[in-house]
């Protein structure tokens, strides 16, 4: 585990360029996407997520599911055409597991349509991930913090 | 009553808010923006249209300063946030004059300066209608 500014980072998982989301590749070829600690702490106190319902295509540019927080409201971005498989039934019961722990906490798992090689094409990871990750910390001056209650 | 925590696939809609709050009930401005970023997520086209008081919430550096409760997030943060959900911005040309307001003094988040008769096509074509 590395952090720029208290925000984490987990080498071994993708990025999207802007560091919204990760992703984590499975076996059997399946994606499981979770919120970074940069956005769980953009967002502030999670109070719903709604997730695609299961057997649903999302195509690149349609999320795969809501956050509301008490001043955010948004998408969890989608970069990739793909079927949901699942919703997480901790963080649907229980959506500020997503700010006490958002690289445990996933948020959903999907089968990307074109392989999780095609999928994960334009995603960043290991080394050139953790640059692009501080750069965004540092340049947004964002200060991470985990809520736990 | 809480929502389904899955949400179905159904027609894309597009909704239309017309906003004629502004500064002067700050109270009132963020909830458009947060709405629709919600909306625009679930994959509702959304369409905002200021008119009346509300052009002024983007005129440079109003929404900058203002929030709509205390120690909360800025307006243009919530607007920024719906813009980034995709969320459309339309200033109402008619009602420049009013607020003394030119159109280069508009922020760089408004999308489109309409006339009324693109808020009229708008209500008469989409889905649903919310003021603020």
């Amino acid at each position: 585990m590395q952090a720029c500014n208290g925000c984490e980072f987990i080498g071994t998982l993708h990025y999207d360029p802007e560091f919204q989301i990760w992703v984590r590749r499975e076996q059997g070829g399946t994606l499981t996407v979770g919120m970074t600690d940069i956005s769980q702490t953009v967002a502030g106190k999670i109070l719903h997520v709604r997730v695609r319902r299961p057997g649903t295509r999302r195509p690149a540019g349609k999320p795969v599911a809501t956050v509301e927080s008490g001043k955010w409201a948004g998408p969890v971005p989608n970069f990739f055409d793909c079927v949901i498989v699942e919703g997480n039934p901790a963080v649907l019961a229980d959506p500020a597991l997503l700010n006490a722990d958002p690289y445990g906490a996933w948020i959903s798992r999907v089968e990307p349509t074109g392989g999780a090689d095609l999928a994960l094409a334009d995603f960043l990871t290991g080394d050139a991930a953790f640059v692009g990750y501080c750069e965004r910390v540092r340049n947004e001056d964002i200060q991470c913090e985990r809520r736990t209650e | 009553m809480e929502p389904d925590v899955y949400l179905d696939d159904e027609d894309e809609q597009t909704v239309v808010f017309v906003v004629t709050s502004g500064p002067s009930t700050p109270q009132r401005c963020a909830t458009p923006f947060y709405l629709g970023a919600l909306l625009a997520s679930m994959d509702a086209e959304v369409h905002i249209f200021f008119t009346m008081e509300g052009v002024n919430l983007m005129r440079v550096g109003v929404a900058e300063a203002l929030v709509a409760m205390e120690g909360g997030k800025t307006i243009i943060g919530f607007i920024r946030d719906a813009k980034r959900a995709g969320v459309v911005l339309h200033v109402c040309r008619p009602a420049l004059p009013g607020y003394e307001l030119e159109e280069d003094a508009l922020i760089d988040e408004v999308d489109h300066v309409s006339g009324a008769g693109v808020l009229a096509d708008l209500i008469l074509s989409c889905d649903k209608v919310v003021s603020f």
